[in-house]
């Protein structure tokens, strides 16, 4: 008992102990309110500048692709080089010359084609198999999505090369001979599935609470009719989601279209890029390469920026991007 | 520390572009080495209040003083503050110890000191043996307890505390409200808590601000609240059972309830509102007024009665009486009204009249 | 579940999916292994000498190119992801602890993601050029003479630079968008916690944020060590299909592994190719798989609380 006190008075001593200490950190009334003000601003220099820097960096290639888009040969080719052009010198032409070095307008409606199909047979085939997976209860469900995930992480230059065979077995590709009709197979049906966007899509639909599906049924609601009418529906902004990646990823296929085609003319505009830009001289014509480039790219640019929210969707749900 | 907020004005602008006002110039000066329980329903701003206190938010409108120091435009960092966050915001990813010595770090104390430091302020909350967990190893009430090391460890000028105790459950939280308590006692800091529950804010604290949309409603020790609300919502906000609220009126200086003079007032001729507390009642053979008990609910320590009376919207209202009447549902009971339990409020205002 | 089981229905439900599947990812991947094991196969002909198992792996390491492709490819992985992670943590940092303009950095920052390899690599090209190019005239403010990084006869060393540069600012918005979307998910509470205790910018960054992270940035890094492996349009679209910068010998090439699989298919007709170029594909499919094997590892240990 007397040691329980001792302990017990020691205690309150030492607790009183480090309340009296002199150094007490905040000595009282010595703050500077300056001194916060300064720092608060310093540090918002600091970050805002470090941020333009950063930003400066990411926007000088697309300056510069645009800036030498838009300058004549004799421009470009001027040491240094001039790092602005007035309106009224923009060589506008330039992108004319671009769009006939190469069959760029053949190549955009190809593009569109090929993304209309790929992308509309994506979306029933993504559509259907998300639906099974998120709704339907079947033997070995659970079996199938895992195998299925599990293919995500194979390095797509594995299916390439059978692909590549099989295309070619099936007579849509030859080195020979090719209608634009089996070029068009070639391009499309090997993309009109992706194990990503049916994970994607059946993450939405899981999303439907259970309790729709079941008033639906006593409503006598067939499976079908629900997926269409209901599911569809709420799970709409994924499937746009769905629909933006896959048009995107057909307007900068290149791989693959290179090595399914035989004739030039049944490429897709990415293809077009690495045509050879030469002026009647024989010199490279960067300006016009340029154009090509921003040709490619300022669609992409535009349908960012419409349509940003859905973009990021899908990226903040996709793990792997080089 | 001295704390005064003079004219303090919040207002949050929606996402419509709508202005809310959290706090209207509110005016209150805290002792020093007090502990004050900012008390008030949920949105009453009481939150708002702390966080300006503590720099995290800016007021509109108004100045904060420590002592005669202007801390208005100070950053939080600066003011020397304590800060105990509603989930304790442990750092996940740290032991007990590493949480309780980070703000150690920051001003520069030798480690060895702060290991010490650190220590003792464990010890005096009761968790010196649990340093080298994590939080997640810890239950809630543990938790609360690294959170106030961790918040007085620095040695702050002012303690702040965000609902310390309503992530606790019940049991836990008696036995902490009696810590905190303690602890402010025992180290002597200036303390301000936020809670939205009475008994847990009338329980510890030394004096009690009420608040209710953004405003004021009164500061005082909280028996000296309770015992003499300035108006309506204070006279409601505390006691449980809550105060019995009746139409009345001022007739003559009489006050007049159900046709009967229950006291005297000073106030002109009205409609007033008031407030019996339901222990506000006398059993008496002759008292003027007949309660028609319909429920009888025996605590132990008194009795509940729950009284029929068809004027009310709920038709009832309680009484709380000693035990030492035996009363069964369906007894109507006379009664005559304490006058230091019974309350006279404006209608419109809800303000007290004398 | 809600329902009883009905097999048949969820199968006609899976049928266009599993179908495709079947015919151009899971035969593909199987047939991978199988061509990978056929000695002298010619797929036009459909004959192959019996069987190898090693063989085709061996012509693949063995040839010219491979130890070239895995230089390369190693360098661009643990010197371009490195640097992207870091410098993408901290913009992405930056932006979140500003308030105005806050949109508009974010989508600048984003907007490398949406664009195209290809043309975007010939845009770098072209900032490169030795006479032309942006990158010597800043490096002349300096006082540096223009150097040949990728023009004709440009060392493999100026080219690899390049490259790294390009793929390093290709690499960032997607990192700057989960990292971006990690910090928001923070507690902001630790941060006003960390403010009352007057926490150095620095050492919320260091001792708060990083290790809050820190599961995020495990992630990235590792499924950006998987992307960069797989790295071959950028160098197409700096260099063109050699993939290395004209007049140049093919050891200065700037091949990586998936430019040996897709060097091997276009020589596709000749015998033994496309085994070689399965092999190849099969050796990057070993290594990513060790890669997310460690991934696996470390998500399971990533309870850094």
């Amino acid at each position: 008992m007397e040691n329980f006190k001792e302990t017990l008075k020691n205690m309150i001593e030492k607790i009183k102990e480090v309340f009296k200490r002199k150094e007490t950190t905040y000595s009282e009334e010595t703050i500077d309110i300056k001194d916060s003000k300064r720092k608060a601003i310093i540090y918002k220099v600091v970050v805002y500048s470090f941020i333009i820097f950063f930003a400066i960096l990411v926007l000088i290639p697309f300056y510069w692709m645009i800036l030498t888009s838009l300058k004549t040969l004799e421009q470009v080719e001027e040491v240094p080089p001039t790092l602005w052009i007035a309106f009224k010198d923009m060589m506008f032409v330039n992108y004319l010359n671009a769009l006939n070095a190469a069959p760029y307008l053949r190549y955009m409606l190809n593009t569109v084609i090929v993304a209309t199909i790929s992308t509309v047979g994506t979306i029933f085939t993504t559509i259907f198999a998300a639906f099974a997976f998120a709704r339907l209860n079947f033997r070995g469900r659970d079996i199938v999505f895992m195998v299925l995930i599990s293919t995500m992480m194979i390095p797509g230059e594995m299916f390439v090369i059978t692909n590549y065979i099989t295309v070619s077995r099936l007579g849509w590709y030859s080195p020979f001979n090719q209608t634009f009709g089996q070029a068009l197979l070639a391009l499309t049906l090997p993309f009109m599935t992706s194990i990503f966007y049916i994970f994607f899509l059946r993450q939405a639909f899981k999303q439907i609470p259970d309790e729709l599906y079941l008033a639906s049924k006593v409503d006598g609601t067939s499976d079908f009719k629900y997926l269409w009418r209901i599911m569809v529906p709420i799970a709409k902004p994924t499937i746009i989601t769905i629909t933006i990646l896959n048009a995107m990823g057909t307007w900068s296929a290149y791989i693959w279209p290179n090595l399914v085609t035989k004739e030039i003319e049944y490429r897709l505009v990415t293809n077009g890029l690495r045509n050879a830009y030469l002026d009647l001289t024989g010199r490279i014509a960067y300006n016009e390469q340029m154009a090509a480039a921003m040709i490619v790219t300022f669609p992409l640019f535009v349908v960012f920026l419409l349509l940003k929210k859905y973009i990021m969707r899908g990226v903040s749900r996709s793990g792997i991007k080089g | 520390m001295e704390i005064r907020l003079e004219n303090i004005t919040k207002i949050f602008v929606q996402k419509d572009k709508s202005e809310v006002i959290a706090v209207d110039t509110l005016n209150i000066t805290i002792p020093t080495g007090k502990l004050i329980g900012l008390l008030g329903p949920s949105g009453c701003g009481k939150s708002t209040t702390l966080y300006m206190i503590a720099g995290l938010l800016k007021p509109n409108g108004g100045r904060i003083f420590f002592g005669d120091e202007d801390v208005t435009d100070t950053a939080p960092e600066d003011r020397g503050i304590g800060l105990v966050f509603q989930n304790y915001a442990l750092y996940p990813h740290m032991t007990v110890r590493q949480n309780i010595m980070f703000p150690l770090e920051n001003i520069k104390v030798p480690k060895p000191e702060a290991m010490i430091r650190a220590q003792e302020m464990a010890d005096l909350v009761g968790i010196g043996e649990l340093m080298d967990r994590k939080p997640k190893e810890l239950s809630g009430g543990q938790q609360q307890r690294v959170a106030i090391a961790r918040a007085l460890v620095k040695k702050p000028r002012v303690l702040l505390l965000d609902e310390p105790l309503s992530n606790l459950d019940a049991r836990l939280r008696l036995q902490t409200r009696e810590e905190i308590k303690r602890i402010q006692r025992e180290t002597g800091i200036t303390t301000i808590f936020v809670t939205h529950d009475q008994e847990e804010a009338m329980s510890i604290s030394d004096e009690i601000v009420l608040m209710d949309f953004g405003v004021r409603r009164q500061m005082g020790d909280p028996q000296d609240v309770y015992d003499k609300p300035e108006n309506l919502f204070a006279a409601k906000f505390l006691g449980t059972p809550p105060i019995n609220i009746f139409d009345g009126e001022i007739k003559n200086n009489n006050i007049v309830l159900a046709g009967k003079n229950i006291g005297k007032s000073k106030g002109s001729d009205q409609k007033v509102v008031i407030g019996i507390r339901p222990e506000g009642f006398i059993v008496n053979e002759k008292g003027s007024f007949e309660l028609d008990v319909d429920m009888v609910e025996t605590i132990g320590r008194d009795t509940s009665l729950i009284i029929n009376d068809p004027t009310r919207e709920n038709n009832t209202f309680r009484a709380i009486i000693e035990t030492k009447h035996r009363i069964k549902p369906g007894d109507v009971l006379k009664v005559n009204i304490k006058k230091d339990k019974l309350f006279i409020f404006d209608v419109d205002l809800g303000n007290l009249i004398n | 579940m809600l329902e009883k089981q009905s097999n048949l229905k969820a199968w006609l439900y899976l049928l266009p999916a599993m179908a495709l599947l079947l015919v151009f990812t899971f035969y593909p991947l199987f047939n991978a292994f199988y061509l990978a094991f056929l000695r002298d196969y010619s797929y036009l002909n459909g004959t192959a000498e019996g069987y190898t198992l090693f063989g085709n792996f061996i012509d693949v390491i063995q040839g010219a190119n491979f130890r070239i492709a895995m230089k390369n490819t190693s360098i661009i992985v643990f010197i371009s992801v490195p640097i992207s992670v870091m410098v993408a943590l901290l913009i992405s940092v930056a932006l979140n602890s500003i308030k105005k303009l806050q949109g508009m950095f974010q989508t600048i920052f984003f907007l490398p993601y949406v664009t195209n390899a290809i043309a975007i690599g010939m845009a770098f090209a072209f900032i490169f050029h030795q006479d032309y190019g942006l990158f010597n005239l800043i490096l002349g403010v300096f006082g540096i003479d223009p150097v040949n990084w990728v023009g004709l006869g440009a060392s493999w060393n100026t080219a690899m630079f390049a490259l790294l540069v390009y793929t390093v600012w290709g690499g960032l918005a997607f990192k700057i968008m989960v990292f971006l979307a990690g910090l928001q998910n923070i507690d902001k509470q630790y941060y006003d916690a960390a403010r009352v205790d007057s926490t150095p910018k620095w050492r919320v960054f260091s001792r708060i944020t990083v290790p809050l992270l820190s599961p995020m940035i495990a992630y990235i890094t590792i499924t950006s060590f998987i992307g960069a492996f797989k790295a071959y349009r950028t160098i197409i679209g700096m260099f063109g299909p050699t993939l290395r910068p004209p007049g140049t010998l093919s050891k200065d090439s700037l091949i990586t592994i998936v430019g040996l699989v897709y060097d091997s298919i276009a020589q596709a007709d000749a015998v033994g190719k496309i085994s070689q170029a399965a092999a190849a594909s099969i050796i990057l499919f070993l290594i990513t798989l060790s890669f997310t094997g460690v991934q696996m590892i470390i998500s399971k240990k990533r309870v850094h609380y």
